[in-house]
C-alpha cells in the first residue's frame, strides 16, 4: 500500500492530495471497467450469462460495500450478507403483506438496513479484530435463524414471493449497472472529501486520529450505516430481480464470497473488489461447468492473495504498469 | 430431580467433554497469538475422517486409528502455522493488510478451502465411524446411553486432565504459558516463541481432530461438519476468557449441560440461538469472559 494514507489526519497537504490522486485513479480504472461491462450486452444475449453478470452486478455492490468498512474503515464485519438479507426481507414482507410497490420498498431497506448497521455499529464500537468479527459473525447466525425459524412470517426456508419489476433481463442489466456507477460515484466523492481521510486515519491508527481531532465515534458509526445500507439496497434490488426472498441470502458462505472478493480484488482500493466481483463470480460460473472446482481454487486463491499478494490484483496490476513504465 | 433431568445433566456434562477437547485448543492459541482460528471446526472434520478413513478403508483396528487422528490433525496444525501463521510474529508491522484482519481472512480462507477440498476429493456424502464398542446401551439408574458415547467420554476425560497438566507443569506448557502473558517478556527471557506457537498449533489441531473421531460414530461426518462445533468453542472460549485454559473446560461443561436443558424446557429450534446471543452480550458487556483475566483487550 502507498504510505498514502494519511497516519496524521490533520490535512497534512501532502498526504492528503497523495490519497487524493490514488483514489481518483482507481475511481477512473473502475468507470473504465463499468463502460465495458455496459457493452457486453451488444454481443451477449444469452440470458444466462446475463444472469450470472446481474449476480455479478449484486455482489460488486456487496464487496464495493464491505470494502468501506473493512478495506477503508479497518472493521472487519462479518456480516455484509447478512444487511443484503435484511433489506431483501424488509422490501420482501412490505410487498408481500402490504403490496408497497418494489421502489418505495428498497427504498425502505435501504433505510431499515442502514438503521440496524447504526446501532450495531455503534454496540461493536469499542471490539476490534476476532472481538469484532465474533460479535459480527454471532450477530449474522442470529439474524439467519430468526428468518429462517420464523416461518408464519417468513414462510422460512421455502421463501418468500416477491413481487418483480422489469420485465427484460436486459434492462434489469442496466438497471443493477446503473446502480452500481451511482454508489461507485457516492464512494468516491465520500472517500475524496475529508471523510475519506478521516476513515483511513482511523483505520491507521485510532487513537492518534483521535488526538487528531477526528470524532471516531461518529465516523466508525457512519461507515457501519453507509456499508450496510449499500449492502441493504444490493440485497432489495436482488430480491425483486429473483422475486423470491430466501435465510439463504444471508449465509457465512455468502459472507464467503464477499470477502474472497474484496480481498482478491484489493482491500482498500476503489476499483479492485468491484472488478474482482465481477471475475470471480464469471470464473466460478465457468468452473461450475469444467468439474465444480470453484469454491476449492476461490478458497485457495484468498489463502494465497492474503498470504502473498496482499494488495491484490489492483495491487499487482499497478506494479505491473509502473515496471512497464520504467522500461 | 426427576430422572429425566438426571438424564439430561449427564448427557450434557457428556457433550460439554467433547466440546471441552475442541475449546482447549482454541482458547490456547488465542492465548498465544491473539487471534481466533476460524478453521478450527475444519480440524475436528479431518479429524472424524481421518479415524474413520484409516480405520474403514485401510482396515486399521480402531484403537490404532483413534491415535492416528490425533496425529492427522497435529501435522495439518504444524502445516498451518508454518504456512499461514508465521507473519502474524514475524514482520506483520509493514503490511498494508493489518494483522487482526490477515488472522480472519486467512483462517476463513483456510475454512472455506479445507470444507470444499475434502467434498470434491472424498465426496459430500456422509461417513459413519466405526464405534469403540458394540455395546449398545448401558443402563446406569436413570441414565441411558450408548456403550460408545460412555467409553469415548472416558477417554476425553483422561485426554482433557493429561493436557491440562501438561500446560501446567510440563517445561513447554509453562514456556507457552509465559508466551501468552506476554509474548515481548518471554522471548527477552529466552523461550523460542515460533516454537511455543508451533507446539500450539499441533496441540490444537490434535485434540480437535481426536474430538472428531471420537465422534465419528455420532455425527455422520461431512464436509461441513465442522461448523457447529465450530461456533460452540467460540462461544466457550468467549464465556470462559479468552485464552484461559481451565475456564474454557468449566464453560464446554455448562454450555453442554445448558444446551442440553434448553432443547427440552425452553425451545428446540432457537437451541443454536441462544448461544449466540450469549457470546454477543459477554462480547459486548464482558470481553475478558467469566474467568478471563482483566486488560486482555487486544
Amino acid at each position: 500500500m502507498a504510505p498514502s494514507s494519511a497516519t496524521s489526519p490533520a490535512a497534512d497537504r501532502s498526504g492528503a492530495q497523495l490519497s487524493n490522486t490514488k483514489t481518483t485513479v482507481e475511481f477512473r480504472a473502475a468507470l473504465v471497467a463499468m463502460a465495458i461491462v455496459a457493452l457486453i450486452p451488444l454481443g451477449v444475449s444469452n440470458p444466462y450469462w446475463l444472469g450470472v453478470l446481474i449476480v455479478s452486478m449484486y455482489f460488486a455492490i456487496l464487496a464495493g460495500g464491505w470494502n468501506l468498512l473493512a478495506g477503508y474503515t479497518g472493521q472487519f464485519s462479518l456480516a455484509p450478507a447478512t444487511f443484503a438479507m435484511i433489506g431483501a426481507y424488509t422490501t420482501g414482507l412490505l410487498n408481500h403483506y402490504f403490496g408497497v410497490p418494489p421502489l418505495l420498498g428498497i427504498v425502505a431497506a435501504v433505510v431499515v438496513s442502514g438503521l440496524v448497521g447504526l446501532l450495531l455499529g455503534r454496540a461493536v464500537l469499542r471490539l476490534v479484530g476476532p472481538y469484532l468479527a465474533l460479535t459480527t459473525l454471532s450477530f449474522a447466525e442470529i439474524m439467519r435463524l430468526v428468518a429462517s425459524n420464523s416461518i408464519d412470517i417468513t414462510r422460512g426456508d421455502l421463501g418468500l414471493g416477491v413481487a418483480g419489476l422489469l420485465d427484460s433481463r436486459v434492462g434489469w442489466y442496466y438497471l443493477f449497472l446503473g446502480a452500481l456507477v451511482v454508489l461507485l460515484i457516492l464512494f468516491y466523492m465520500l472517500l475524496r472529501s475529508k471523510a475519506g481521510l478521516f476513515l483511513q486515519a482511523i483505520r491507521d491508527d485510532e487513537v492518534a486520529a483521535r488526538r487528531a481531532g477526528v470524532n471516531v465515534v461518529f465516523w466508525k458509526t457512519a461507515a457501519f450505516a453507509i456499508s450496510a445500507a449499500a449492502s441493504g439496497f444490493a440485497g432489495a434490488l436482488y430480491a425483486h430481480f429473483a422475486e423470491l426472498v430466501t435465510p439463504e441470502l444471508g449465509l457465512i458462505g455468502q459472507t464467503g464470497l464477499i470477502v474472497s472478493m474484496t480481498v482478491i480484488g484489493g482491500m482498500g482500493t476503489l476499483a479492485g473488489p468491484v472488478v474482482a466481483a465481477f471475475l470471480v463470480y464469471v470464473l466460478s460460473e465457468w468452473l461450475r461447468d469444467v468439474g465444480g472446482y470453484q469454491l476449492v481454487v476461490f478458497a485457495a486463491l484468498v489463502v494465497i492473495f492474503a498470504r502473498f499478494f496482499r494488495e491484490g490484483l489492483w495491487g499487482l496490476a499497478r506494479a505491473a504498469v509502473q515496471r512497464w513504465g520504467r522500461a | 430431580m426427576s430422572g429425566i433431568d438426571v438424564d439430561l445433566a449427564v448427557n450434557g456434562l457428556i457433550t460439554g467433554l467433547f466440546y471441552a477437547l475442541m475449546a482447549i485448543g482454541l482458547s490456547l492459541i488465542f492465548g498465544i497469538l491473539k487471534i481466533v482460528n476460524f478453521a478450527h471446526g475444519e480440524f475436528y472434520m479431518v479429524g472424524a475422517y481421518a479415524y474413520t478413513l484409516i480405520a474403514l478403508a485401510l482396515g486399521v483396528p480402531v484403537w490404532i486409528a483413534l491415535p492416528l487422528a490425533f496425529v492427522v490433525g497435529a501435522l495439518l496444525g504444524w502445516l498451518t502455522e508454518r504456512t499461514l501463521m508465521r507473519p502474524l510474529y514475524a514482520g506483520y508491522t509493514s503490511w498494508g493488510l493489518m494483522r487482526d484482519e490477515y488472522a480472519v481472512i486467512v483462517t476463513f480462507g483456510l475454512s472455506l478451502f479445507l470444507i470444499n477440498f475434502v467434498d470434491k476429493v472424498i465426496g459430500p456424502y456422509a461417513y459413519r465411524g466405526p464405534p469403540l464398542v458394540e455395546t449398545s446401551r448401558v443402563v446406569l439408574g436413570p441414565v441411558l446411553i450408548s456403550g460408545h458415547r460412555l467409553l469415548a467420554a472416558g477417554i476425553a476425560i483422561a485426554v482433557i486432565a493429561i493436557t491440562a497438566a501438561l500446560i501446567k507443569w510440563s517445561f513447554w506448557g509453562q514456556q507457552i504459558r509465559a508466551v501468552s502473558q506476554n509474548r515481548l517478556g518471554a522471548s527477552l527471557a529466552g523461550i523460542d516463541t515460533a516454537k511455543a506457537s508451533v507446539i500450539v498449533f499441533m496441540l490444537s489441531g490434535g485434540l480437535a481432530a481426536f474430538a472428531g473421531a471420537l465422534l465419528s460414530p455420532v455425527i455422520n461426518a461431512s464436509p461441513d461438519v465442522g461448523i457447529f462445533p465450530a461456533i460452540k468453542s467460540y462461544i466457550i472460549v468467549v464465556l470462559g476468557g479468552m485464552g484461559s485454559v481451565p475456564g474454557a473446560i468449566i464453560a464446554s461443561l455448562f454450555l453442554g449441560v445448558i444446551e442440553s436443558f434448553g432443547a427440552v424446557y425452553i425451545s428446540f429450534q432457537y437451541r443454536d440461538a441462544f448461544g449466540l446471543i450469549l457470546l454477543m452480550l459477554f462480547l459486548l458487556f464482558r470481553p475478558q469472559g467469566l474467568f478471563g483475566e482483566k486488560g486482555r483487550e487486544v
